[in-house]
């Protein structure tokens, strides 16, 4: 599989931002190395149910692509909590092991059921990341886990090989594995020259179709409001990608309403004022267009957990507290309950005069 | 839809009267320059929107769900509608793909989006982004041959990315509309807002529609239109509304701000004062849109009210008062555009009367246009003996004034007096010999006279003065009647520049003073046989009116051909019913032309025409494609041939296909620009031809 990589100016951009990141961080510590930049429990729609996550993000390299002559993609800075140099498989190894142990106790007396997800701001099957001996080791864990119905895993395209797919397939066959891919949007320009994704979507399909040759389910990662988008133009995107995926029997779809990371390119739009995280109403739009497209078809899962919601650097309305909240209370019981009832409100139902304010300014941003 | 855009006036600078025409039968048109107002679901909901709006021309719609609802096209149903997408491009052609019998209807316009990207990174991301968006729009455009569109262009602050466009508009003819984003905000680099609108205007078909959207405030709204702008998108008032902002037109300040409402909308009459200090409540963002929209509007029709009776570049001028942006815009269009800009002016104006307030009109087209034709047109009378030089007057013309007629009622003690050529000071339009005392702008401009000039007043007159003397023998003597200070700087500064003698006459108080005039007398008595003319005054020139006419004609159709034109001598008949002159040949009696009061412009006959296509072949010609001109109007298939210095309202002659005969006289609608870049559209309107 061929990287794509953008030789417009985009690129240097990236680039150089990405570059000037890199130069002041920090080195981790042993003490930090050891330990997942974050892992938590909480609230989430499993396939056919409401459930739990217990979710790790490990230290790794970092990915591959952010590291890469591209710089990456244009709204990531993952890489940040990446230790850039290469770190030894016992600490990664150290890492899942203080996972697991601090949230055991937790998973065994939880009645419901548990998707596991393990994300390493990268490519699981990157070996420069995660090593074989990483995965085994991560696939054990799993194994022994029982009430752990789901894994999800994310990984680029060019990582996917039948070989490791089958290799997970056959350890962890009584699971539901789920490959995530960043695929961000169908649509290949706005993917590879303004996300700087390195993609094409006929590599996707081919991957997909791995996937499902070998029985691994596949969830898929769009972007709502790439840079360079407006509101309704990232509502045309995702609605234009939702249809499509759900025309081809995706498994999921997990909706990320930009958050604006630290040492990107969309920050540095943001900061200029060129540049507005998407408004919930947007969102919500989107979903309800696309409920009234597909209304006859069976839907994929689909989820939005987006990070910095109700922020200013995350998808937000207002910055009223209780207008936000009322928005991320509305998107949970619809991811939980998969039910677009939840997003069919009259307009009063959102009681907020920002919906005015959204109605009137949406053009323009 | 077959829509297309008909010019019914050209007006100062690129300004332009007009209408799209939307459907023959029944007759549509949405007439331009006008405000495309912005439909929205809760305007709708809005009484008040609803009964102010339901008569206004155009709205922008972007909605699907607004093309099918009925109740909208019920009432809106003599409205022509703007329907775009603010998204993608694929889902505004699946909306197209999805409607296309809808907008095969003739009041909808189809406006193809350029929405994203939002913003560029640099030139070359620029430029790679047009590109793309080019190809998918050429393939659109491939698609729905029978459409016709609008085509919206961003150019990213980089004018000459307007050439990656050029081959698209060119070779589609379906392209009707050019939509010209985020070009005009208060950032604008002023060249760049030039550099494109000169560009369009050069380069393509001047019947494409101009449309402008963006951040645009009604403040803007004028010099926009003075640019050749037809339509404006008034959408970011919406904007301004959801941040609380009260559109004054001079400037917009948060509402809670205001303290006394200028307007008397019925928003501002109503509720507005009382919802001031709820900040972003729906109630607020009701009323405060209503106004908004409603300045939008009165605004746009002040505009169009200036554009039909009066002095449009005054008003424009008045509200660059409110925005250096607009000065600037100005300065350069008049200094730099000026060779580009004079063939889109027209050449005359009935305005009762034209405003100068300052330096921003020194350099006003039609002024620069008056400077330029009387130093390259005016000749001398060859029989001219003495050259006396007078202030202007507050009056129009001069010679209707106190003080001019006291002047000239010392000279004309002189029999000898049609041997003298006087010449009048003013600013802004400089030196102005007596004969051109009536025509545009001389017999309609206004300015404040205080007696304080500036330095660039000054040197525009003695410049002019200069360039008017060197034209006559140096040996004649210049009588100078003036006591200004400003007057005889002109004139000291003339002075040095010139080997000719100057003369001052003595002034008693004021220059109309009985003393004053003696000395004037005196000086006259004194000098008018020192030069030593060797011709005598013609037979039948030495009447004011007679030396009048010959040096319009020379001003209207070139240097010397008055002379040429009338050379059987002329009498002039004074027709009061319509205040005009009629200029008859002593010798045959023919009726040679009119000297129309108003418009202090010379409408030639046919038989003063066969004189001057005899003189001059080339000169303001049009040829027709065809022996018989039938009808009033001349359109541009019908026209194989044409003078390239053409200039609106001035007069044409109308030449057979083989340019042999005169076959018509018009008065031109447009210039040769237009001529130039158009296929189709009037051209001139015919007053008289061969039947």
């Amino acid at each position: 599989m061929k990287k794509s990589v953008n030789s417009n100016t985009i690129v240097e951009n990236i680039k150089a931002i990405r570059d000037r990141t890199i130069l002041k961080r920090k080195k981790f510590t042993n003490d930090q190395l050891n330990k997942p930049v974050s892992f938590w429990i909480k609230d989430d729609r499993l396939l056919n149910e409401k459930g739990k996550e217990f979710t790790i993000i490990l230290r790794t390299k970092g990915c591959s692509w952010a590291l890469s002559d591209s710089g990456g993609c244009s709204m990531c800075g993952y890489i940040n909590d990446s230790s850039i140099e290469n770190i030894d498989d016992k600490h990664i190894i150290n890492q899942v092991n203080h996972a697991f142990q601090s949230k055991l106790e937790e998973i065994r007396n939880e009645r419901k059921n548990f998707i596991f997800k393990v994300f390493n701001s990268g490519s699981f099957f990157d070996e420069s990341e995660i090593s074989e001996e990483v995965r085994n080791h991560i696939y054990q864990k799993l194994y022994e886990s029982d009430n752990i119905e789901e894994f999800v895993i994310e990984s680029r395209l060019e990582y996917i090989s039948k070989m490791k797919l089958r290799d997970l397939k056959n350890q962890l066959n009584d699971k539901y594995i789920e490959l995530a891919i960043g695929l961000e949007t169908v649509n290949d320009y706005i993917r590879n020259t303004y996300i700087n994704k390195g993609m094409s979507y006929d590599d996707f399909i081919k991957a997909f179709r791995i996937c499902k040759e070998i029985g691994i389910g596949v969830r898929v990662y769009l972007l709502f409001k790439p840079p360079f988008l407006n509101e309704q133009g990232a509502i045309d995107d995702c609605v234009q990608s939702i249809i499509n995926l759900v025309n081809l029997g995706v498994d999921t779809i997990s909706i990320n309403p930009i958050n604006i990371q630290r040492g990107t390119l969309i920050e540095y739009l943001w900061y200029q004022n060129r540049y507005r995280p998407p408004w919930f109403y947007s969102l919500f739009k989107s979903l309800r267009k696309i409920h009234e497209l597909k209304k006859d078809s069976t839907f994929p899962r689909l989820i939005s957990n987006p990070s910095g919601a109700g922020t200013k650097r995350g998808i937000h309305n207002c910055l009223k507290r209780e207008c936000n909240q009322k928005m991320i209370n509305i998107l949970r019981n619809f991811v939980l309950s998969q039910d677009f009832n939840y997003l069919n409100k009259k307009d009063a139902y959102y009681d907020c005069d920002c919906l005015t304010r959204y109605r009137l300014q949406k053009n323009f941003h | 839809m077959n829509y297309f855009y008909e010019i019914l006036n050209k007006r100062i600078g690129y300004s332009r009267v007009g209408r799209i025409k939307l459907s023959k039968e029944p007759k549509k048109y949405v007439k331009t320059p006008n405000v495309i107002l912005p439909m929205r679901n809760f305007l709708m909901k809005d009484i008040n929107f609803l009964e102010g709006f339901e008569d206004h021309g155009i709205f922008l719609i972007s909605k699907e769900v607004f093309l099918k609802i009925g109740f909208l096209r019920d009432k809106f149903k003599n409205t022509t509608f703007i329907f775009t997408h603010t998204g993608t491009l694929q889902t505004f052609i699946e909306i197209l793909e999805n409607n296309i019998d809808i907008f095969s209807e003739d009041n909808i316009i189809l406006l193809i989006p350029f929405n994203i990207p939002t913003t560029i990174l640099d030139g070359n991301f620029a430029k790679n982004e047009i590109l793309y968006h080019l190809k998918s729009v050429k393939k659109l455009l491939e698609n729905f041959p029978n459409l016709n569109f609008g085509l919206s262009i961003k150019i990213f602050e980089h004018p000459q990315f307007l050439d990656l466009y050029s081959p698209l508009i060119k070779e589609n003819k379906n392209i009707k509309l050019l939509n010209l984003l985020d070009f005009f905000t208060t950032n604008t680099n002023f060249k760049n807002v030039l550099d494109l609108i000169i560009s369009i205007k050069q380069n393509f078909d001047n019947n494409l529609v101009l449309m402008a959207s963006g951040r645009i405030i009604p403040k803007y709204f004028p010099i926009l239109i003075y640019l050749g702008i037809d339509l404006i998108d008034s959408s970011y008032l919406l904007y301004l509304t959801s941040e609380n902002f009260y559109d004054t037109i001079e400037f917009v300040l948060p509402i809670h701000k205001v303290k006394y409402f200028p307007c008397s909308c019925v928003a501002c009459q109503s509720k507005l004062k009382n919802f001031q200090s709820l900040k972003y409540s729906d109630e607020i963002f009701e009323y405060l849109c209503l106004h908004n929209l409603i300045t939008a509007k009165t605004y746009m029709n002040k505009i169009k009210q200036y554009l039909r009776t009066e002095d449009f570049r005054a008003f424009v001028e008045k509200t660059s008062f409110d925005d250096v942006l607009i000065v600037s815009i100005l300065k350069v269009l008049d200094r730099q555009y000026f060779d580009l800009i004079k063939y889109e002016t027209p050449i005359t104006d009935s305005f009762s009367t034209v405003k100068c307030f300052g330096p921003s009109s020194y350099y006003r087209p039609d002024f620069q246009q008056f400077r330029e034709r009387l130093i390259n047109y005016f000749s001398p009378e060859t029989w001219t003996k003495l050259i006396i030089i007078f202030p202007c007057s507050a009056k129009k013309p001069y010679s209707a004034s106190k003080s001019h007629k006291k002047f000239q009622s010392i000279l004309r003690k002189f029999p000898d007096f049609p041997g003298f050529q006087e010449i009048i000071l003013t600013s802004p339009l400089g030196a102005i010999p007596r004969q051109l005392e009536n025509i545009y702008p001389v017999n309609s401009y206004d300015i404040s006279v205080t007696g304080f000039w500036d330095n660039e007043e000054i040197d525009l007159a003695s410049q002019m003065l200069v360039e008017l003397l060197k034209k006559y023998n140096t040996k004649i003597p210049i009588i100078c009647h003036v006591s200004d200070k400003g007057y005889k700087e002109i004139v000291l500064r003339a002075q040095k520049q010139l080997p000719n003698q100057f003369y001052f006459t003595e002034v008693y108080k004021n220059l109309t003073t009985s003393d004053s005039l003696k000395s004037l007398e005196n000086i006259v008595k004194n000098l008018k046989d020192s030069f030593d003319l060797k011709e005598n005054i013609p037979k039948y020139y030495s009447k004011s009116w007679v030396r009048k006419l010959v040096k319009i004609a020379d001003y209207q159709f070139g240097s010397n051909i008055g002379m040429k034109i009338f050379s059987k001598g002329i009498k002039v008949k004074k027709n009061d019913a319509r205040k005009n002159l009629d200029i008859i040949d002593i010798e045959n009696k023919k009726l040679l032309g009119k000297f129309l009061v108003k418009t202090g412009q010379i409408e030639l006959t046919l038989n003063g025409a066969e004189i001057l296509s005899a003189i001059d072949k080339e000169f303001n010609i049009l040829v027709f494609d065809g022996d018989l001109i039938k009808g009033n109007t001349l359109f541009r298939p019908g026209i194989v041939e044409f003078s390239q210095n053409l200039i609106p309202n001035n007069y044409v002659i109308i030449l057979d296909k083989s340019k042999k005969s005169v076959i018509g006289l018009a008065k031109l609608i447009v210039g040769s620009n237009y001529i130039k870049n158009s296929s189709n559209g009037r051209i001139a309107k015919v007053y008289e031809k061969i039947s």
